[in-house]
């Protein structure tokens, strides 16, 4: 009984390699417009440094985009056909994934030039049975610091495979 | 520095109908690879969804703008959880608001969610801004 097996488990135990992303001002242009962002503080460094800041600064989520690098940029080979890094991806008969809960702690803000290391790890994989079949949920936990050892934002994730 | 709102007061709401293109930039921006985000007939064969898929992120972020938005300057977020409760699918418009729950002498509770117009609340989330002496607080 129970989609996770021993093997599921195991995989559960694996740790995960540190992942730096060095942020520059073209990668927080980026986010800002996808999000739909018009402050000039995300595009402009000089409305940045008016406004309090070193350098030109990001939007509050955007540690969001570091730890998707930490898990997706990977050799194309490293990919599921889904799009899902493999390493992502639990050993388990419930492959389609969609997003389930997220909380979100900030400390200091992420501004161009920093350099930003994301520590991961699995806290905890359980399962339910949903009206379609079974549901496994799998939570990480992401620690984002600065190039000073200042905590940036800590992150808990649930993946819902079904 | 601003006052920050009293319990009960409710964000001005912000509405949000991503096209594909938004989709994509969110994806490529973040390189979220998910296919379930720019591929039709996978989403809709594979995964058995009407069509594309509004990233949940990407609804925390309208989440987050709407309290940002609305508090200003004189408060910053200092922690938030959202889940979601129902999918968002491109041409879906999201309506996204909130209201303050609780407030001491440091800061505010407020409630954040995205509904479709039909009232069907796809992202619920609760978050505590706190605050900020000034806009470039460390």
């Amino acid at each position: 009984m129970g989609v996770i097996t021993e093997e599921a488990r195991r995989w559960a135990d694996r740790e995960y390699p540190r992942f730096e992303m060095t942020v520059t001002a073209t990668d927080i242009a980026k986010f800002a417009h996808a999000t739909g962002e018009t402050d000039p503080i995300h595009f402009d460094r000089e409305a940045a440094i008016a406004a309090g800041y070193p350098d030109v600064v990001a939007p509050t989520l955007f540690p969001y985009v570091v730890r998707m690098h930490a898990s997706a940029l990977v050799p194309p080979d490293q990919i599921e056909a889904d799009g899902s890094p493999s390493g992502d991806v639990p050993p388990l008969p419930t492959r389609r994934a969609m997003a389930g809960e997220t909380s979100v702690e900030f400390g200091q803000r992420v501004v161009a030039g920093d350099v930003i290391t994301v520590e991961k790890r699995l806290a905890r994989m359980y399962e339910k049975e949903g009206r379609s079949g079974p549901l496994v949920f799998v939570e990480m936990e992401f620690t984002f610091t600065n190039q000073r050892g200042e905590l940036v934002s800590r992150e808990n994730f649930t993946r819902i495979y079904r | 520095m601003s006052a920050l709102p009293e319990v009960g007061a409710e964000a001005p709401v912000q509405t949000r109908t991503p096209s594909a293109v938004d989709l994509f930039m969110f994806s490529a921006s973040s390189w979220l690879l998910h296919r379930i985000h720019y591929d039709t007939p996978f989403t809709t064969e594979h995964d058995g969804h009407p069509g594309l898929l509004i990233h949940g992120p990407l609804q925390g972020v309208y989440l987050v703008q709407t309290a940002e938005s609305w508090l200003g300057e004189a408060a910053r977020l200092r922690s938030i959880s959202y889940r979601h409760l129902a999918p968002a699918y491109l041409g879906d418009t999201l309506e996204c608001g909130g209201s303050v729950t609780a407030a001491d002498e440091d800061g505010v509770e407020v409630e954040l969610w995205a509904r479709k117009p039909d009232g069907t609340v796809t992202t619920t989330g609760k978050a505590r801004f706190e605050k900020s002496l000034m806009r470039g607080e460390k």
